[in-house]
């Protein structure tokens, strides 16, 4: 409940007296003496941010806001903070949003955070306004191709434990029909890596013909996009569509769905067009020639990409590759599918954990945990290479270690193809 | 020749029912075509009682629809639809086509098309608050169904609701759904139906989630003032987004958008406050009278305020919600206007003759 707030000083010196405690409490003032509208005009001139402008105030979307059911945001919020002069250029709610574009799903007006949220994010980027670590990821990725600060030439050392070949297309100097693009975390994180190495023996398996571009490959740069560095994601994209233009293949597929959401909307637009789908896609047609030699007798259950479910429309291949693993049981939490619930990594969230820290009274990730636990699941699936981490970590400090498993849909279908002895499912 | 007596007017609710006593009454013939077997339109096949006076709409309308049936100068033909229409003013011909599907060919001199609203179907759009899912979500229809046989229930149960949560502006100004307009009537008839609910059932909590109540005119005090006050009904500013089963109950989430902090109320009965689109007939009328229909897709009229019920094509006029949103009073003021502008146009068409 928000009451007049009480401000008291230690000790406070009024004209030459000194006042302690209850003696010099004061109240912050509350009453609204002016509406500085210049400033949702100056926020709102900025190309992409207009329909901030178009709230009508119904409050549909704070019911659906994952960050407003840990701290104090949403859409309608923003739009009354910045109508009574509060800017977002400013104000901690700009870096909060992980544009999950749920309250776009609902919005009867269409105010379009997915659209604002960089718009906004560029401008604050170039007025030096964005948080210390967020600008860390962002040096990081120019300097070496990837957020987290890994050596570029390391890029493609996880294929060393993957137990198959993995062709690296400058090395191969042939045509592929699959050119898989790896991303960062599942190139350098450690349990990314695991799930690569599982995809890249299920790409063996099936007899894919398939490469990656290796130390040739940068980071595809979408969340940095959304994070507000569009400059530098303009860079990324040149950079990855000369790299891939030098070869030849019939189709991309990625691991990560920020990335699939790139080459889906954005590398078109500067000049990379290629047929692309996420992996989960890809093996779903692949389902009837797969030969699955053992099951895993739990019940699991799925957390949508943001970026491969509301933004992309894909629900059913992840669900479809969960399905056909003998023994599973596939439980759907309340928050699935177009409704689902978001891991708090999205749209700059991955690199802004210390920041929002102070706004939440939970990470995400955790609330999608309990969740999970909520729902009896034993597994955790996800195909978002963020998600591993975020939720493994969420795991820990919810308590719930040893109740409940996090496991990338690769890494369990491997196991259930007798591909990845060394899962440990416990 | 041009036909010079006969007004054609198409639908027999209030706006129809209005435009015919009027033509009669200003010496004109009328045909009065209805696609249903009964007249009154929606108010009196679907509602127990009108907003705002609460009457009963039997007692309310029913001297109306029996003055109708019951008028020399009025040709009732109902179970019949419209289906052709060729030639200008003075000399409309019109194909009208009975259940068993015998055609007919009428002239008439005017026509003023009354064909009406529909309510929005919330099934509609994916899971719309779950009207299809859960039988606890009902619409402002279903409620009045009830109410006719005296009586508010959880269909799940049959038990009368400890409590109830009316959700506003449903179907109606969404850019999302393609209804950009409010839909003018739903504010006053969820605050009537609160008032009824409450009535029935004196220690059952009700609520009504909103936008902005657009309780424009006497509603205010009327039903508005007279829910809270005298009813004890709460009204909470800020939409519901979604409904979702918890136990035997309801739970909806939303906001309190005064307070800035999300809801999660479990709630006994969920009624949706659908609002209008333009019913099948309007947009079949539109078609065979080729009368464009403006950008929400009602048929389209030429005077902005100052003329509500001319159409673009001379000689033809509009009453009531087919024109758009409309509530009773502005539908039968509708219908007097576009009977006194038909029978001008008539007689101004006999002078020249």
């Amino acid at each position: 409940m928000q009451k007049a707030k009480a401000i008291e000083l230690e000790i406070a010196v009024v004209d030459g007296v000194e006042l302690n405690g209850t003696w010099n409490r004061m109240f912050e003032p509350r009453v609204i003496s002016e509406y500085d509208l210049s400033v949702l005009e100056e926020i709102t001139n900025i190309p992409g941010a207009e329909s901030l402008g178009y709230c009508y105030q119904c409050g549909k979307c704070t019911a659906v806001c994952p960050v407003d059911s840990v701290g104090d945001y949403s859409p309608r919020k923003i739009f009354r903070r910045t109508q009574l002069g509060i800017s977002l250029l400013d104000s901690p709610d700009l870096w909060l949003c992980t544009t999950c574009r749920n309250c776009l799903r609902v919005c009867p007006k269409e105010v379009n955070m997915i659209d604002i949220m960089p718009a906004v994010r560029e401008q604050a980027v170039l007025e030096g306004k964005a948080p210390a670590e967020l600008l860390t990821a962002f040096e990081n990725t120019a300097r070496y191709g990837n957020p987290i600060g890994e050596s570029a030439r390391k890029r493609a050392d996880w294929t060393k434990t993957a137990g198959v070949p993995v062709p690296v297309m400058s090395q191969k100097k042939a045509p592929v029909d699959v050119l898989w693009f790896v991303e960062c975390y599942p190139a350098y994180h450690p349990r990314g890596k695991e799930a690569s190495a599982a995809l890249a023996r299920i790409f063996a398996a099936l007899g894919v013909d398939f490469g990656i571009l290796g130390t040739e490959e940068k980071c595809a740069g979408d969340s940095q996009r959304m994070a507000g560095e569009r400059g530098l994601f303009e860079m990324l994209a040149e950079h990855n569509i000369k790299m891939l233009s030098k070869y030849r293949f019939n189709e991309i597929v990625v691991t990560d769905p920020h990335a699939y959401n790139a080459f889906l909307h954005e590398y078109p637009k500067l000049g990379g067009e290629w047929p692309v789908r996420h992996y989960t896609q890809f093996l779903a047609e692949k389902l009837a020639g797969v030969n699955f030699v053992k099951g895993i007798k739990k019940r699991i259950t799925f957390h949508d990409p943001c970026y491969l479910g509301r933004h992309n429309g894909e629900y059913e291949a992840p669900r479809s590759l969960l399905r056909a693993l003998p023994d599973v049981e596939l439980v759907e939490m309340g928050h699935c599918k177009q409704t689902s619930y978001c891991c708090g990594g999205g749209g700059g969230g991955m690199w802004l954990d210390g920041f929002t820290r102070d706004y939440a009274s939970e990470r995400l990730s955790e609330r999608r945990v309990k969740e999970a636990v909520e729902y009896g699941a034993e597994i955790l699936a996800v195909s978002c290479p963020y998600e591993v981490p975020r939720f493994e970590d969420a795991v820990k400090s919810t308590g719930h270690d040893g109740q409940i498993q996090v496991m990338d849909i690769a890494e369990l279908m491997a196991y259930c193809m007798g591909l990845n002895e060394g899962l440990a499912i416990s | 020749m041009a036909n010079t007596d006969t007004v054609l007017i198409v639908g027999a609710g209030p706006g129809g029912m209005e435009a015919a006593r009027t033509v009669a009454e200003l010496g004109k013939k009328v045909l009065l075509v209805e696609a249903q077997a009964e007249i009154g339109g929606t108010p009196y096949a679907s509602y127990a009682t009108l907003t705002p006076d609460l009457q009963e709409t039997e007692a309310a309308m029913g001297h109306i629809v029996r003055g109708i049936r019951h008028n020399p100068s009025i040709d009732l033909r109902v179970n019949t639809r419209v289906v052709k229409s060729e030639g200008d003013i003075g000399a409309f011909h019109v194909t009208l086509e009975n259940p068993d599907a015998t055609q007919t060919v009428v002239e008439v001199g005017a026509v003023v098309i009354a064909t009406g609203f529909q309510h929005f179907d919330p099934g509609r759009e994916t899971q719309m608050y779950g009207y299809y899912e859960y039988d606890d979500v009902i619409t402002l229809v279903d409620a009045e169904a009830m109410f006719k046989q005296g009586k508010i229930i959880r269909p799940s149960t049959g038990q009368a609701p400890d409590s109830v949560a009316f959700i506003q502006c449903v179907g109606s100004r969404d850019r999302q759904i393609g209804n950009k307009y409010c839909s003018k009537v739903c504010c006053g008839i969820a605050s009537k139906q609160s008032i009824e609910i409450k009535r029935m059932l004196p220690n059952a909590k009700v609520f009504i989630f909103y936008i902005d109540m657009r309780m424009y005119g006497f509603w205010e005090d009327q039903i508005y003032w007279k829910a809270q006050e005298e009813y004890k009904v709460n009204y909470v500013r800020g939409i519901v987004t979604e409904v979702i089963r918890r136990g035997g109950k309801l739970l909806i989430k939303g906001e309190d958008t005064t307070m800035g902090r999300p809801v999660e109320v479990l709630m006994d009965l969920v009624i949706l406050s659908v609002g209008m689109e333009p019913s099948k007939g309007t947009v079949q009328m539109s078609k065979i009278f080729s009368v464009p229909r403006e950008e929400h897709g009602f048929l389209q009229t030429v005077g902005g305020p100052l003329d509500t019920v001319s159409t673009p094509v001379p000689g033809i006029f509009v009453a009531g919600a087919a024109a758009g949103p409309k509530d009773i009073e502005d539908t039968v003021s509708m219908g007097g206007a576009a009977a006194a502008k038909a029978v001008g146009a008539l007689n101004r068409l006999a002078l020249e003759v």
